[in-house]
């Protein structure tokens, strides 16, 4: 673990080193501890305020009284229940259809070798470099002719159109040894069995990443959701929030932000090594 | 199902070099079908329909018609055009200074420490898994000027309270701080990685020859890393030039146009002026041609500096 | 051999299924079912946060295709059921409801892009029709076709906060009826303490154009020349809109500190109770109570200070474009049950009663003194739950002023006057002559096109 950096373990090691050292380390911990961690406590005892409370000034550092009303009281008027529900419903389907799109379009890629094949994806990679929000009103224009605004679908196709899951999966599949794969043929096997039994099991974890990062994205998602899914009972739960938080009271806003942001967080807390290691697996992603 | 006969068909009975890489293909594009599919709906027409747009009228009902180049005018005579672009860019660059220096220095000072590295790293990426909206609508708040958190930390210290979002001189930079709280962390542990890659050797020698720790990071560390810096770099101008959420939810492109960005603007051609989707389309095109443009000078810049 | 066959057929099948998929599956938006059978999609429900008023709602809906057999209302539950963020959005998706709300002020914008139904021909099924007076109708027509129904039509008066005048020591029954008595009380109630704020007012989110467009009517000047070519809100009037809220805001600090963006922000200041005065029409009354947590005694509403015209506020019902012929006459038969008949649905003043909903608000001049007007107001007067006193002066000082339409291109214009508005709301060095003359120039470069 103790590989080499900047300062020599020699210089670290010595009396003013080792002074200099705990200070720096010290200081991180606080700053990162206010910067980061600070904003989320103020955000999840602001709920726990009374509405006066939470106006009062100056502020109280704990809530006089803790209650947990706000959190029930934002549950029901933001209808976030149902918000859930939607949003898991999206996330689940959008799961569904990157493993079965996406994985199927690497596999070929990286292991058939098609004609064209690196002009496919080379044009699946091009999209990367097109911001979303460029494409945001011809795609919202083509979803409206599709007729798809406010159904499942409207999440689902686009959440597989992820030229960067291609791009991780490719590469990951490309590491897997021929041998194994031309082991399997020798034995009679099709396509769709290397890929179902050979290369799948070896593929797990970065078929995890993949899987985490679609999840997450249907839960952070804004813009385009947002557009697309107008109906109040279809909407995700960042949908949810933006349109109903205009309209309630500030504690309730931050019930309802603290329960909006429970997935993730709990998906991170699970998930927090294979999340760390897909973000540089591909090194990019913005 | 035919393909799929004619095909097994002819390898039993010609089992030629050419058969089979017909086979494959077919195979292949068996795969890629729906991703192609996919891809070719939801990705490369909307990108083509971008430029069709930007030459047409339509309200979405009636068949649309051709106008040329009306938009482009329209959108380049809007007293707010020259505004959008200015604030873009002074928002890219202030982002640029915090979202890309500064998870670079955090990246080196994490990787010198030898303790509660995993409490850091994870503190640090923790508001990336926040929902954006989360961290938007929270911020609000703090920004609030009566109650809010910040002007309240202000007033501990004894400093004035400022307007953040309210004045056009600290609306952008506010944004700024939003955005950069939102996306410091994946940038910071996409470098740790980097550093972490670094031989240690490298640094041994550095020494050796008498380099200091400024020398160490300039000679070793920066030119070690540069290829990410690189892609990091162009992928964070793409990121920030379509700034939407953080004017959207916060200030409305206000106070004054002080944080009217140029993906603001888009929408408010599309979806604020009852439907001018083909204004909206030509600046979204303006707008990826520039970003293109950078994408373009980026890959020419890494290439020549590759050895 | 078998097995390979097997995975062929297998991916073919699953590659064709991902493209046909893609491609073929939309679903119409609009459904009519069987012969006769029509199912009709309406706006405005109320949120499952207003469980009574809800419950009234769903009652009426199942006595209205009780009424109707062959009809289905399917409701629509957004709140605020016109919403300028998803307004432009669901219209062009054709995702708007078959009957959909449009305030008055996008009446002729959706008109003028195709996007509402020439219901002329079937007027007839809202039994009042011809109780609508030619100026109400004016916005929801063109070119001597009908497009929409009005349900409601208010002028733009002084919302404010009965309770406040009375912790300030002023006499809610003398609300300001100049713009110096109004700094005077504005003044009076930000005194009261820390939080408070006499004269609350928009700036950003195009509101702020849209309030400076209320101000600067009800002091007699215009927006744009009368050929609409060109703006005109560089005069006196309209420096003496931002003059006035300069003043308030850096010499005597009643307007508070903060920026309100947003329709939602100025009606959570005026709801919270700590907001004194604010330009509105009477309709933001009941929203400051059922949406925004206001004390409905609170509330009174005095004439627009000095005026010499009104912006024209209300809302009404439209048809979407893609509607067929028996949905657009079921649509306006909803309409007509729930909308426009007296007695019935909205106005249904005694079971409005009955579940605590706040009765005596003068909230319309719709019908004028039509049959359908007198009748509303004899109900009206029965069942009130208000001091109707306390409304009184709004109608009669209202009653003479003109009322005026917006401008064209108003959004474009609102965007250009945001910026004058929360100039002088958070600058303190802001010129006034200098922000209207930028305003000009650039709202001349708006008008000059089209």
């Amino acid at each position: 673990m103790t590989t080499r950096t900047i300062i020599s373990p020699l210089q670290l090691g010595s009396r003013w080193g080792k002074r200099v050292y705990w200070i720096v380390l010290v200081t991180v911990l606080v700053t990162f501890t206010l910067a980061f961690v600070f904003p989320l406590y103020w955000m999840i005892t602001g709920a726990m305020k009374t509405g006066e409370e939470i106006a009062q000034m100056p502020p109280t550092f704990f809530p006089a009284n803790p209650s947990l009303d706000a959190f029930l009281e934002a549950w029901e008027l933001f209808d976030i229940g149902t918000l859930l529900r939607n949003t898991g419903v999206y996330a689940l389907g959008a799961w569904a259809f990157t493993m079965v799109i996406d994985v199927t379009a690497a596999f070929a890629l990286s292991k058939l070798r098609p004609m064209f094949g690196g002009l496919i994806l080379g044009a699946m990679l091009a999209t990367l470099m097109i911001p979303p929000m460029v494409v945001l009103i011809p795609l919202y224009v083509t979803v409206v002719d599709l007729g798809l605004l406010n159904t499942p679908w409207a999440i689902w196709f686009p959440a597989a159109v992820n030229g960067f899951n291609i791009f991780l999966l490719k590469r990951f599949f490309d590491s897997i040894p021929r041998e194994l794969l031309e082991a399997a043929e020798i034995d009679g096997a099709g396509a769709a069995r290397v890929l179902w039994s050979v290369v799948l099991p070896v593929s797990r974890p970065i078929l995890g990443v993949v899987s985490i990062f679609t999840v997450v994205n249907v839960f952070r998602d804004f813009v385009y959701p947002f557009l697309v899914l107008s109906d109040s009972d279809k909407m995700t739960v960042s949908v949810g929030l933006s349109q109903t938080a205009g309209q309630v009271t500030q504690n309730a806003i931050m019930g309802g932000l603290v329960i909006a942001s429970i997935p993730t967080v709990i998906v991170f807390f699970l998930f927090q090594r294979h999340i760390m290691a897909g973000l540089t697996a591909g090194s990019i992603k913005g | 199902m035919l393909i799929a006969d004619a095909g097994t068909r002819r390898r039993a009975h010609v089992p030629s070099r050419l058969g089979r890489s017909i086979r494959r293909n077919l195979t292949a594009y068996g795969f890629l079908c729906a991703a192609l599919a996919c891809f070719a709906v939801f990705a490369w027409y909307p990108m083509v329909r971008t430029f069709i747009l930007s030459f047409q009228q339509t309200n979405l009902i009636d068949p649309p018609t051709w106008v040329g180049l009306d938009n482009f005018r329209t959108v380049v005579d809007d007293p707010a055009f020259g505004e959008a672009w200015l604030n873009t860019l002074e928002f890219t660059v202030l982002a640029l200074l915090c979202g890309y220096v500064v998870p670079f220095g955090i990246a080196i000072v994490l990787n010198e420490l030898r303790h509660a590295r995993a409490y850091l790293r994870f503190v640090v990426y923790l508001p990336v898994m926040l929902p954006p909206i989360v961290s938007v609508l929270m911020f609000r708040w703090f920004f609030d000027p009566g109650p809010g958190l910040f002007n309240q930390i202000l007033g501990v210290v004894g400093i004035p309270p400022l307007a953040w979002l309210d004045s056009t001189s600290t609306a952008l930079i506010s944004l700024v701080i939003v955005s950069t709280w939102m996306n410091l962390g994946s940038g910071t542990l996409i470098y740790l990685a980097a550093l972490q890659n670094i031989p240690g050797e490298l640094y041994e020698a550095a020494e050796l020859d008498g380099a200091g720790v400024w020398r160490r990071i300039r000679h070793v560390t920066i030119p070690q890393t540069k290829l990410i810096l690189l892609l990091m770099l162009m992928l964070q101008i793409v990121a920030t030039m379509q700034v939407f959420i953080e004017p959207f939810m916060l200030t409305l492109g206000g106070p004054e146009n002080a944080t009217l960005t140029v993906a603001y603007l888009m929408y408010q051609y599309a979806f604020v002026y009852g439907g001018n989707y083909g204004a909206g389309g030509a600046l979204g095109l303006m707008l990826m041609i520039v970003l293109l443009a950078f994408a373009a000078v980026q890959l020419r810049l890494n290439r020549q500096d590759r050895p | 051999m078998q097995s390979n066959r097997r995975a062929l057929a297998l991916l073919l099948i699953a590659g064709l299924a991902g493209p046909t998929a893609c491609g073929t599956s939309s679903t119409p938006a609009a459904k009519t079912t069987e012969a006769g059978k029509v199912t009709i999609k309406v706006s405005c429900q109320p949120a499952k946060s207003d469980p009574r008023n809800r419950k009234v709602w769903d009652d009426d809906v199942a006595a209205f295709q009780k009424l109707h057999p062959n009809v289905t209302v399917e409701s629509t539950d957004q709140q605020p059921c016109f919403d300028p963020k998803t307004f432009g959005p669901k219209l062009a998706g054709g995702q708007m409801e078959t009957v959909f709300r449009v305030p008055v002020t996008n009446t002729q914008d959706v008109i003028s892009k195709g996007q509402a139904l020439d219901i002329s021909g079937l007027t007839g099924e809202v039994k009042n029709f011809a109780d609508f007076s030619p100026a109400v109708m004016a916005p929801y027509s063109a070119g001597g076709k009908v497009y929409g129904i009005p349900t409601s039509t208010y002028s733009v008066g002084l919302v404010y906060n009965r309770k406040l005048f009375t912790q300030a020591g002023l006499d809610p029954n003398m609300p300001p009826k100049t713009w110096a008595e109004v700094r005077e009380a504005a003044k009076k109630i930000a005194g009261i303490g820390a939080g408070f704020v006499g004269y609350g007012e928009y700036s950003g989110g195009n509101t702020g154009g849209w309030h400076f467009n209320q101000a600067i009517y009800g002091r007699g000047g215009e927006m744009v020349t009368p050929d609409g070519k060109q703006a005109a809100f560089n005069s006196p009037e309209g420096k003496a809109v931002l003059q006035f809220l300069k003043d308030l805001r850096w010499s005597d600090n009643s307007t508070g500190t903060k920026l309100l963006v947003g329709w939602e922000s100025l009606m959570q200041a005026m709801g919270s109770g700590k907001t004194g005065m604010m330009l509105g029409a009477p309709d933001v009354v009941p929203d400051l109570v059922n949406k925004f947590g206001g004390q409905i005694a609170d509330y009174g509403i005095a004439p627009f200070p000095e005026a010499k015209a009104s912006l024209s506020g209300g809302e009404g019902f439209m048809i979407n474009p893609k509607a067929t012929p028996e949905e657009a006459k079921a649509g306006l038969q909803w309409v007509d049950f729930y909308w426009t008949t007296p007695g019935q649905g909205a106005f249904n003043y005694e079971r409005a009663k009955t579940i605590g909903n706040p009765v005596g608000l003068p909230n319309n001049s719709l019908f004028g003194d039509s049959p359908s007007g007198k009748k509303i107001a004899e109900l009206q007067k029965q069942h009130a739950t208000l001091p109707v006193e306390n409304f009184s002066p709004f109608v009669e000082g209202s009653a003479a002023v003109p009322p005026k339409l917006e401008p064209p291109k108003a959004q474009e214009l609102y965007a250009i006057l945001d910026v004058a508005m929360s100039a002088v709301l958070s600058r303190k060095d802001a010129d006034v002559d200098k922000l209207l003359t930028d305003a000009e120039s650039k709202a001349n470069a708006v008008l000059a096109k089209s």
